[in-house]
């Protein structure tokens, strides 16, 4: 109940800050419908939920033993060691790695064997064969840190020049 | 007042207006006349380079705004909230987290995978929320028949693979990345141009598909459905002018987080393509239906040169996600029928 009410809490302070940013920013916004944010959900290449299970989120702490640095989608393997289970290991799903490549970010950045945790999601597949699979909803180190990070200041890695400066004349 | 005094007043009386007006004049002047693009060996205006179109800008207008253009301060807000996310997603996460929550639309990754853009694009001089300028409102005219087609639309099924999206397939990229028009998606917005005599080909990153464009010729017969259309181009004055028809079927819906559009194998796409800058292409289009619209519809974006490399986009070859998706109705099936016995 207490954590209901803090986080009520938290999205009306948010949505007083969102409220008043655009009160200065003008009338033309409809402020009924305030930020849509466009965080990118399921679709990219494919329908996140034609693949994984929403309803069966993973904890995974693990050695990374293989990057497959591939389109469409990169994958993390790990092998997890859970205490008084067999070891297991799990094919994680990432996204496109051309964007990390044009950020500097390659197959070697990640070295076999660093410990990592994925919180993500499992496949609907889940006979494991021949590896587990899942979705790298967050995968950082054990500290907490992100395994990539990209370079601009939004977290989205770029490659080019968006259409931000001067103009179309 | 003497008279040179008064010659002064008047002079500056009239300076004002045609200052002015000069300044008017500079700014209705069309692209092509203020900036002249260089020439290939052969002649033709060079639009070759590498280019992007990652922008914040949506194909049509979002709920969130009601003008076609915002003021620095608006898009500042506007850039803020949408960008919000990212700096969430980027900070470190409590180690002592479990797994996530269950249910819901939990998203697909980390946001260092995504390269959407940051900002709102600038097009002649206007911060711009839509690359739709015709109709006024931002949205694609649709008629009542093409709403009925969006909605009884097949959905993608598991059935096998023919049933799944040309996406998930790595048929052609996802959303209308490839165009035409060509639209900005969650990443790898980039396109290079390349021309040699008589023909320019677009590189799509994804699927690094080529969009071929013939210059002169006709279509083939209607019968001749292709990916990404078939492409005749002419020249005018500075600006490469596509005539796309013969549009593929299975292109006739196509989706990002941020479009959605129908385009039937009847339309037709017009395309202007000018280097209004060293580093700036404008970007026009047009599309008509007679059937699907209700008036021919027009967009306008700007591309920037890209630092680049573009990579090779090779979907088919790693395509773990299809097999893992059949596999995953298969599963679900097996186990539906076991709680059935």
């Amino acid at each position: 109940m207490r954590h209901k009410q803090s986080l009520r809490a938290a999205i009306n302070s948010r949505q007083r800050r969102l409220v008043s940013a655009f009160a200065v920013a003008g009338t033309t916004l409809a402020l009924l419908a305030l930020v849509p944010a466009l965080a990118p959900s399921a679709r990219a290449h494919h329908a996140f939920a034609a693949e994984f299970d929403s309803n069966a989120p993973v904890l995974l702490r693990g050695k990374v033993t293989r990057i497959e640095w591939i389109n469409p989608h990169g994958w993390v393997h790990m092998l997890v060691e859970d205490a008084g289970k067999p070891p297991q290991t799990w094919a994680v799903e990432g996204g496109t790695p051309n964007t990390l490549l044009r950020a500097g970010i390659n197959r070697d950045t990640l070295k076999i064997g660093t410990e990592i945790v994925v919180r993500g999601y499992q496949s609907k597949d889940r006979s494991c064969t021949p590896t587990c699979k899942a979705n790298g909803r967050d995968m950082t180190f054990p500290d907490g840190q992100k395994v990539f990070m990209g370079s601009s200041g939004t977290g989205a890695p770029r490659d080019g020049s968006e259409p931000i400066e001067g103009s179309a004349r | 007042m003497s008279q040179p005094a008064a010659q002064q007043q008047l002079s500056a009386q009239w300076l004002r207006p045609c200052l002015a007006l000069l300044m008017t004049m500079a700014i209705m002047l069309p692209a092509a006349a203020q900036y002249k693009a260089a020439r290939t060996a052969f002649g033709d205006p060079d639009l070759q380079g590498l280019w992007s179109n990652a922008s914040l800008t949506t194909l049509e207008r979002q709920n969130y705004v009601t003008s076609l253009v915002v003021s620095a301060e608006q898009a500042i807000a506007i850039e803020r909230s949408n960008n919000a996310w990212f700096e969430t997603d980027r900070r470190p996460t409590d180690p002592g987290v479990g797994a996530p929550a269950a249910g819901g639309d939990v998203r697909g990754y980390n946001s260092f995978w995504l390269d959407r853009g940051s900002k709102l694009a600038r097009v002649r001089g206007e911060i711009r929320t839509s690359w739709v300028i015709a109709p006024a409102t931002g949205r694609i005219p649709y008629s009542a028949q093409a709403r009925l087609q969006l909605r009884e639309r097949a959905r993608p099924s598991s059935e096998g693979p023919e049933t799944r999206s040309l996406g998930d397939r790595c048929i052609v990229g996802y959303g209308s990345t490839s165009g035409p028009p060509m639209l900005n998606v969650l990443y790898n917005n980039n396109y290079q141009i390349v021309q040699a005599p008589g023909i320019v080909a677009i590189v799509v990153e994804m699927n690094h598909d080529a969009r071929l464009i013939r210059i002169g010729g006709v279509h083939p017969p209607a019968h001749v459905q292709l990916w990404m259309g078939d492409s005749i181009g002419h020249w005018d004055g500075d600006t490469l002018v596509v005539e796309t028809t013969n549009l593929h079927p299975g292109q006739s819906f196509t989706a990002d987080v941020r479009h959605f559009l129908y385009l039937p194998p009847t339309a037709k796409v017009i395309e202007r393509f000018t280097r209004v800058a060293p580093d700036q292409l404008l970007y026009e289009f047009s599309v008509a239906d007679e059937a699907a619209y209700t008036q021919t519809w027009r967009g306008e974006m700007v591309m920037s040169a890209a630092k680049g490399p573009m990579y090779e986009y090779a979907c088919h070859e790693g395509n773990h996600s299809l097999p893992n998706i059949l596999r995953g109705a298969r599963y679900e099936e097996g186990k539906r029928e076991s709680a059935t016995r």
